[in-house]
């Protein structure tokens, strides 16, 4: 560890340590600071000029970005000075932007629009006659839209592409007004997480096609959870809305920074994963085709412990709650079922790669390892319950417990999927995580545990 | 800094006031002026014979029945910013947005509704919209209808809506 120093900002001390990044410093003290450019992930580029702060001892503003903290620094982040400085780069920053935020999907959750509200405010004293004009739809590819003219340079996602996934898709060309970001001619953004530019675009510039226009970002409501792509557990944060006489729906997940696990990305597949949580759901009690009531499919499900109860099979997913499969795993026990939890359906090789994703696509595989449950394959057996595992086996009767409608068996039960409850799951590397319910459906499925609650009484 | 505080005298303190009486007289004496003027002449009684006679005195401020306004190539001026929908105190627009394919703007509403049996006309959308697309400046100050699903007016209806006051196309997005 190297050494720790006192720097003053804004006449308080605070410790850091020496050579480290002062915007670094103020992001960590939560001391308003703007800026474009600077990303915990990418590192300082110093383009934007908008982290301006005053140092004691140095004649003009300094970038906080890309100074190096010494010792007895004092710093001060406010001032007349210093906002007259953010006022007028912010002004060079908004001479060729097309202010066209009713259209803008960024709105809401734009750094340019936020910063105008600190320090804009202001009409410009800069008049052209036309604003230099760019392409306002380019499709990059990877879902990625590109608005040129919204565009404020700060070559984050150039740097992402460099720095990051080191497929260099994307670059700057042309100078000055005419400097745009683009992809090499003939070529499309292509790498497993492409979609990660959209976040880290400040501004409205790169906007993702899937999520494009649907919603407005300030009707969204914002939980923390985990994604269920595989054994990583990246944490994302679930963006949905219950729009008026309709249901809960997912319109986005996002990245939710955990230096532990994920970083500050996640791969696309993981991001799209939200479309097939909610389509095709499974939303009804079935007996042999028919539809049935709870009460019926209770008694239908009690029928079936009672024949079968010799020759019992129960079939755990891998991606339920840690609190799911340990109430599983218990009720399996008490009517004396054999418990299998088969992983090698979850491999899938060719996901794997080096940053991020893993080959285990498995949420809670640790949790099936840990409480020791058998992952052979199951021989025929009398009743087979199965709770949501992709797999199925051959038996004499079969009960479903199914989130999604591809199921068959003698008695189907619909079960909230993750996104309707709360738990932990454990990723590969042994963190337990927690992920809060999301949505809050008008007519909800119950979840496994309540499911098992009711077989009981 | 220096603020600008100015102290407001408070009325209802002095015997007269607190008594009442004068008050209830001055209230009273208007009553009866005009119970006195409407049973001397009948014809002074400020009725209209509504629906045969239609009211004459809807200014440009009056806030109508909504609609949407037109571009100079009579589409559509809504760019679906959902400005409107946000300010909306009764929760009643009810927006979807589509690409907009002519170039003109990136967005325009795919559909547009608005539930006026919940709206309550209070003219917030008006006044949030940056393109002057929705106006309430039809006239129309009664909508009827035969079931609830009447009053749930689409696109199309209020771009059919017409302005009463001249102004067709919208100032913002002309």
């Amino acid at each position: 560890m190297s050494e720790m120093v006192e720097v003053v900002v804004d006449d308080r001390s605070y410790n850091a340590e020496k050579g480290s990044l002062l915007i670094d410093l103020l992001i960590k003290e939560q001391i308003k600071v703007p800026y474009f450019c600077y990303h915990e992930a990418l590192g300082a580029d110093g383009n934007c000029r908008m982290c301006m702060v005053e140092i004691e001892g140095q004649k003009r503003p300094q970038i906080a970005c890309d100074t190096f903290i010494k010792e007895g620094m004092e710093v001060r982040s406010t001032g007349e000075n210093i906002e007259k400085v953010r006022t007028d780069i912010l002004e060079l920053e908004l001479i060729n932007h097309p202010v066209d935020c009713p259209v803008c999907d960024q709105a809401g959750e734009c750094s340019l629009q936020d910063f105008y509200m600190d320090y804009g405010l202001n009409d410009s004293k800069i008049s052209i006659p036309e604003k230099v004009k760019g392409l306002k739809k380019v499709d990059l590819g990877a879902n990625v839209m590109l608005d040129q003219e919204r565009c404020v340079l700060c070559a984050r996602c150039t740097r992402f592409t460099d720095k990051i996934t080191h497929s260099h898709e994307l670059g700057i060309i042309g100078r000055g007004d005419h400097a745009r970001v683009s992809t090499l001619p003939g070529k499309k953004l292509s790498n497993p997480y492409a979609m990660n530019v959209v976040d880290l675009c400040p501004v409205g510039a790169l906007t993702s096609k899937d999520f494009r226009f649907k919603q407005r970002v300030w009707f969204l409501k914002t939980v923390n959870s985990v994604c269920h792509g595989c054994a990583k557990g990246c944490n994302i944060y679930i963006d949905h809305n219950k729009m008026k006489y309709q249901d809960d729906v997912i319109y986005r997940f996002r990245p939710r920074r955990n230096d532990d696990v994920n970083g500050f990305f996640i791969c696309d597949e993981g991001r799209l994963s939200y479309k097939a949580l909610q389509e095709e759901r499974q939303k009804k009690m079935i007996l042999k085709h028919k539809e049935i009531f709870e009460n019926e499919a209770l008694g239908a499900f009690q029928r079936l412990l009672d024949i079968y109860k010799m020759s019992i099979t129960v079939l755990i997913d891998a991606n339920l709650y840690t609190e799911e499969i340990e109430a599983i795993f218990d009720f399996a026990k008490k009517i004396g079922a054999n418990v299998h939890a088969p992983l090698d359906v979850y491999r899938d090789e060719d996901f794997h790669d080096d940053m991020l994703r893993s080959s285990d696509r498995a949420a809670n595989s640790k949790t099936i390892e840990r409480l020791k449950i058998e992952t052979a394959l199951p021989t025929k057996s009398g009743l087979l319950i199965n709770f949501n595992h992709p797999q199925s086996f051959e038996s004499d009767a079969l009960v479903n417990f199914s989130t999604h409608q591809n199921r068959n068996g003698d008695l189907i039960l619909p079960m909230a999927t993750y996104a309707e409850s709360s738990g932990h799951i454990c990723n590969e590397d042994g963190i337990d995580q927690y992920c809060e319910q999301a949505l809050h459906m008008n007519d909800p499925v119950p979840t496994v545990i309540e499911w098992l609650e009711k077989v009981g009484s | 800094m220096k603020q600008n505080i100015t102290v407001i005298p408070r009325h209802g303190s002095s015997f007269k006031d607190k008594l009442f009486l004068p008050a209830i007289y001055d209230g009273v004496k208007v009553t009866f002026k005009h119970l006195f003027d409407n049973v001397t002449d009948i014809n002074a009684v400020d009725t209209l014979e509504y629906p045969e006679e239609q009211p004459t005195d809807i200014t440009d401020r009056y806030r109508g029945l909504h609609r949407l306004t037109h571009r100079a190539d009579d589409t559509v001026a809504c760019v679906a910013c959902f400005m409107c929908a946000t300010a909306c105190p009764a929760n009643c627009i009810f927006i979807e947005a589509t690409e907009r394919e002519d170039g003109d703007d990136e967005k325009m509403p795919k559909s547009f509704f608005i539930d006026t049996l919940e709206c309550v006309f209070c003219g917030y959308c008006v006044e949030a919209c940056p393109c002057d697309a929705i106006r309430m400046d039809t006239g129309i100050f009664s909508l009827t209808g035969n079931s609830r699903e009447d009053f749930v007016l689409n696109k199309e209806q209020l771009l059919a809506n017409k302005g009463a006051f001249g102004e067709e196309i919208s100032c913002a997005r002309g």
